[in-house]
């Protein structure tokens, strides 16, 4: 490993279109060279550090509805591409109804970056250890995707295929992700352990979700999701199937943060060891489903 | 004319007076090193540094770097043979044949832009041939290692310091008191242990910043942002073979130091490209990457400790053996070896000590002065082993301290007899504060909680004769300006310096100001901004140079009034008589004198004061015992205790309450000196708890504050308490001592003996991450 003593940003042309179809254009025309842009907070980090050289960077914030925070009451929450997370925290109807997506924005690095960083672009970014992904999984959050040939709308559990990488294609733009209602008596949690109390990358992250579900052996259907313990945002399903078929009791919820921390691959890095994360993923799940399960019975 | 009350004009000491640099720091007004503009004949220096810890240079073609256009000029140590380095002369400005860690600068350039300086950094072709590098201590002082300095012989090095010329071993030194080897049967319990503490790095908010400018006749300014103009002026000087008054320092106030800009680092980088390039300044601002690596670090420290008390828990032996991860060049960390040396015993009076403390080559960054210069490092170990040597006599560790911890009259590790301390009332205080010996309730089953303690004591490190000089002269509206050396790093030492010197004349402290920067053609002398010698050491230079100046007024006053100095005082702003009830204001008088009656001619004039401070009692200790009449000037001793809570679930410590006790002789300004207390415990904490450089083959893994953590406001604890103790230091301002790196010394081993006291469990070092203390607990099968 040589250090890198002075990473600059590279230079790069800034592009603002005006329609969602002049940047679907322009995206396409540079496939490779060209990428749509948000908050960029991760992507100026990438791009001084040298993981990414795009010569284009497409600031899609002004275009149609990418600004926009929707509650429907029939339909759910259609959050923009371009809102902010403080702005997230901020909105009342996510309080009331999606608290668990304002806590994990809250989680997320400063103030300060959290004006600037939004949750599709936490999502689009595709880092495992991205803290709103979970949020958004375990809503069944589905993305709004423009291209070329029109619009298209992807499930987010579908979406993320490694690290940084994801199905987009040049010229999709993600103009919103929307979250449909959340389940009847809900209750959510995110547990995030970082090294220190503030602004650290999360070194395993726990989403847990859990509500009534009379459809199920156990009455009740939990949904879990884990941050970085994989090349991708993780959903431990056996988990989640276990609970559906058993009695909630504390064993039980014991025996599925086992099996979450069966389903992850984490790795040894500068952060963390393989070791201690699986044991986190375990530990934490078990706190999370608990916590989840307190509010709901 | 109005009257003067002298009834209620309390004393600046002691008061809690504002900032004297709040405002201009809070608005934003407040300049710093990288604020000089210098229009478009500045150029951008950038410097080629090492990817090696250890290699031959073979050649070095700079021929297309030079061709580049927009390059002005471009330098190698083939240019500058000079060596440069405080305690011991071992390094180049720029490399010369040997690189000896990554990062070690091997050329520099100088162009119109950064980019271009970039550009031609990598068109300079180094060709190297590596050599095996020495990683650890320990194998640097085995025969096996390759010699890092083969030339150690022939350096210049201070007299008190003890290289072993043909060893990677710079400094070696020994302490040899009593006869430890025949105390050891008469101990009812030994406790033995090795500690292994990593490099940290200083992190200032502020990165390092020169700007250097070489005129045609030679004559050299330098701005930059330092804790040591002083030092600078004259080692730059003395490497580049010019004249110490061809050299001018100006150094505007700092954004946080902790060690990192004392004595020469990048500095004379650019001092040295700017000799190619006449008449253009010449600026090197290192970037957060660079400082982690190429600025100094916390050397590492590999400590083993014998210790050893009888049945009734006195301490009766200390064997300790130092192997000091000094780096590449150990200019300055020679004496961090010879600090921890003396003060090897901690603060407790032990019969028989034997120590051996080396400063050690590696092929590591280099270890330079952090606060605490080496104490919070070897208190980190021995303070754990006090715990342990109390626990296995079946005593109280608090009772044990009291019992062998330092009290007036004490006889020294050094032999020499411990002037008055209050460290018994620290020790008292912060066990009280505690709650020690009460276990308070966890806050969920999966929590334990535990309280440790630890005692701590440092001298400040210096040459035997590091002086201080200080002046002040008067306005024309009696305001008083005050000349200092020593820089305002976020200490406070302006303040304290405003407030002594307001004291000491006997004007307001709204009425003075401080002379600055801190320029070396304007500013009296300053050893350097270390070794939290200031309020003690510069503030005497001040209260002396004031009192020369109330004499000169009091003469001219008391001459024309026909009466003795001795019937009079400044009080105010205001001279008065206590004999006649005569007053006069100082402003009418300071500048142009008085008049004498009749219109008979003048008396007096402008008014200026100065003097002088510097130690004149330090004596030399003997190489082979350690022993000596007077080691240092005195020592700040000190106590912490820690209450925290360990999450069984995850390994979390969090810390619940901090106390903090500290014997500073007198609190000039007790709130700044609350302030110190804190932030230094806030940064021990932070060691404690996030630091490392992650060291791999020599290169830093984690250079950046991704991951390389430090505490935030966030996981500072709540409760945060500080109390001040004063037993006046005999020959300190008010009986003052330094407080200022003393607060972050006893803070590891708090919280190791309370994760002890918590949970069971002890480590080789820290920091105790939350991963290391999980761990830790599932291999101890505390935790499933």
């Amino acid at each position: 490993m040589t250090i890198n003593t002075h990473p600059t940003l590279p230079e790069f042309e800034y592009v603002r279109p005006e329609t969602l179809a002049e940047a679907s254009e322009f995206l396409t025309r540079y496939p490779g060279e060209a990428r749509p842009f948000l908050g960029g907070t991760d992507i100026f980090v990438r791009m001084r550090d040298g993981l990414i050289t795009p010569n284009f960077l497409v600031d899609v914030k002004k275009l149609d509805g990418t600004n926009d925070l929707r509650f429907e009451p029939q339909a759910g929450l259609t959050l923009g591409a371009a809102v902010n997370m403080n702005r997230v925290i901020a909105s009342r109807e996510v309080q009331a109804h999606y608290p668990l997506l304002a806590e994990a924005c809250r989680s997320v690095a400063s103030y300060q970056l959290r004006t600037r960083a939004t949750v599709v672009g936490n999502i689009c970014n595709a880092s495992p250890a991205g803290d709103t992904i979970g949020a958004c999984l375990v809503f069944n959050g589905v993305l709004h995707i423009h291209e070329v040939n029109g619009l298209r709308q992807e499930p987010l559990a579908e979406f993320f295929l490694g690290p940084g990488k994801t199905t987009l294609k040049p010229g999709d733009i993600v103009t919103a992700i929307h979250l449909p209602l959340p389940p009847k008596g809900c209750a959510g949690v995110y547990l995030k352990l970082g090294r220190n109390k503030l602004s650290d990358l999360s070194l395993v992250g726990v989403t847990a979700l859990g509500h009534p579900d009379p459809s199920l052996p156990s009455g009740y259907r939990f949904r879990l999701a884990l941050a970085s313990v994989a090349p991708v945002p993780l959903v431990p399903t056996q988990a989640e199937t276990y609970l559906a078929n058993q009695p909630i009791t504390p064993e039980t919820i014991r025996e599925a943060a086992h099996l979450a921390a069966e389903a992850c691959a984490p790795i040894d890095d500068l952060r963390g060891s393989a070791r201690y994360r699986k044991e986190m993923v375990r530990n934490l799940s078990a706190k999370a489903l608990s916590e989840v399960w307190e509010k709901l019975k | 004319m109005e009257k003067a009350n002298t009834q209620n004009i309390p004393s600046p000491i002691g008061e809690n007076k504002q900032r004297i640099d709040a405002r201009d720091k809070v608005t934003g007004a407040a300049i710093y090193a990288d604020d000089f503009q210098f229009g478009n004949s500045l150029l951008h220096a950038r410097i080629k540094r090492s990817p090696h810890p250890h290699a031959l240079i073979k050649k070095i073609d700079t021929t297309k770097a030079r061709a580049l256009p927009g390059v002005k000029a471009i330098v190698t140590g083939e240019d500058f043979p000079g060596y440069i380095g405080l305690y011991l002369q071992d390094r180049f400005i720029f490399c010369r044949e040997r690189v000896r860690y990554v990062g070690d600068p091997v050329a520099g350039v100088a162009a119109i832009s950064e980019e271009i300086a970039q550009k031609a950094l990598d068109m300079i072709e180094v060709e190297c041939e590596i050599l095996e590098p020495v990683l650890d201590p320990e194998f640097g002082v085995s025969p096996k290692a390759p010699l890092i300095h083969p030339d150690l012989g022939q350096y210049v090095v201070a007299s008190f310091i003890l290289p072993k010329p043909g060893t990677n071993i710079s400094n070696h030194f020994k302490i040899r008191k009593g006869d430890v080897d025949s105390a050891w049967e008469k101990c009812a319990a030994i406790v033995e242990r090795k500690y292994r503490i990593p490099h940290i790095q200083h992190v200032p908010i502020e990165p390092h910043v020169a700007i250097a400018k070489v005129d045609e006749s030679g004559g050299v300014t330098l701005w930059g942002s330092s804790q040591s103009p002083f030092a600078q002026r004259n080692l730059i000087a003395q490497s580049m073979g010019i004249s110490q008054s061809d050299m001018r320092v100006i150094a505007p106030i700092v954004g946080g130091g902790f060690g990192s800009k004392a004595g020469v680092s990048m500095e004379a980088l650019a001092v040295a490209i700017a000799t190619k390039v006449k008449g253009r300044p010449v600026k090197l601002l290192l970037t957060r990457e660079e400082e982690f690596f190429t600025a100094f670090v916390r050397q590492g420290l590999v400590a083993y400790f014998k210790m050893g008390c009888d049945e009734k828990g006195r301490l009766l032996a200390v064997e300790n053996r130092f192997y000091w991860d000094a780096g590449a060049y150990t200019e300055y960390g020679v004496n961090i070896t010879r600090a921890s040396g003396y003060s090897s015993s901690g603060p407790y009076e032990v019969p028989n000590v034997k120590t051996d403390s080396y400063c050690v080559y590696t092929n590591h960054p280099v270890g330079g002065p952090m606060r605490g210069f080496g104490m919070p490092e070897m208190h980190a170990g021995l303070e754990q082993c006090i715990d342990e040597l109390a626990l296995q006599i079946g005593m109280d560790a608090v009772a044990f301290r009291k019992l062998n911890c330092l009290k007036t009259g004490s006889i020294l590790v050094t032999g020499s007899k411990m002037h008055p301390t209050g460290l018994p009332q620290c020790v008292e205080i912060v066990a009280e504060a505690i709650g020690w010996g009460k276990k308070s309730p966890p806050s969920a089953p999966h929590k334990r909680r535990g309280k440790g303690l630890a005692l701590m004591w440092k001298a400040p490190a210096m040459p035997p004769n590091a002086g201080s000089s200080a002046w002040v002269e008067l306005a024309e509206d009696g305001t008083l300006n005050v000349g200092v050396g020593g820089q305002e790093i976020g200490q406070g030492v302006f303040t304290v310096a405003a407030q002594m010197a307001a004291a000491a004349l006997g004007v307001p402290y709204e009425s003075v100001r401080i002379a600055t920067p801190i320029d070396t053609r304007y500013s009296p002398y300053e050893w350097q901004t270390v070794a939290s010698r200031l309020t003690w050491s510069m503030g005497n230079a001040i209260v002396r140079a004031a009192k020369d100046a109330r004499r000169q007024i009091l003469e001219v006053v008391a001459e024309a009034w026909e009466e003795t100095i001795e019937d009079l005082d400044i009080v105010n702003g205001v001279v008065i008589s206590f004999k006649s009830e005569k007053e006069i204001p100082l402003k009418n008088l300071v500048i142009y004198g008085l008049p004498k009656p009749g219109d008979q001619g003048w008396r007096g004039g402008p008014v200026i004061g100065r003097s002088n401070f510097m130690p004149t009692y330090v004596t030399g200790l003997d190489p082979e015992t350690g022993q000596g009449e007077r080691a240092v000037v005195h020592y700040t001793t000190g106590a912490q205790a820690v209450e925290l809570e360990v999450d069984l679930d995850t390994g979390r410590i969090e810390i619940l309450k901090g106390v903090s006790a500290f014997d500073v002789g007198k609190a000039i300004n007790p709130e700044m000196v609350k302030a110190q207390m804190e932030g230094g415990f806030v940064q021990g904490m932070s060691s404690a708890l996030f630091e490392i450089l992650q060291l791999k083959g020599g290169v830093v893994q984690n250079p950046s504050f991704v991951d390389y953590r430090i505490a935030t406001s966030a996981d500072i604890p709540k409760d945060l308490q500080a109390y001040i103790v004063e037993v006046a230091q005999d020959d300190g301002p008010w009986g003052a001592r330094g407080i200022g790196e003393h607060s972050m010394v006893p803070t590891i081993p708090a919280i190791a003996n309370a994760i002890y006291d918590a949970v069971g469990v002890r480590f080789e070092g820290p920091p105790f991450t939350a991963e290391k203390v999980y761990l830790a607990m599932q291999d101890a099968g505390l935790i499933e």
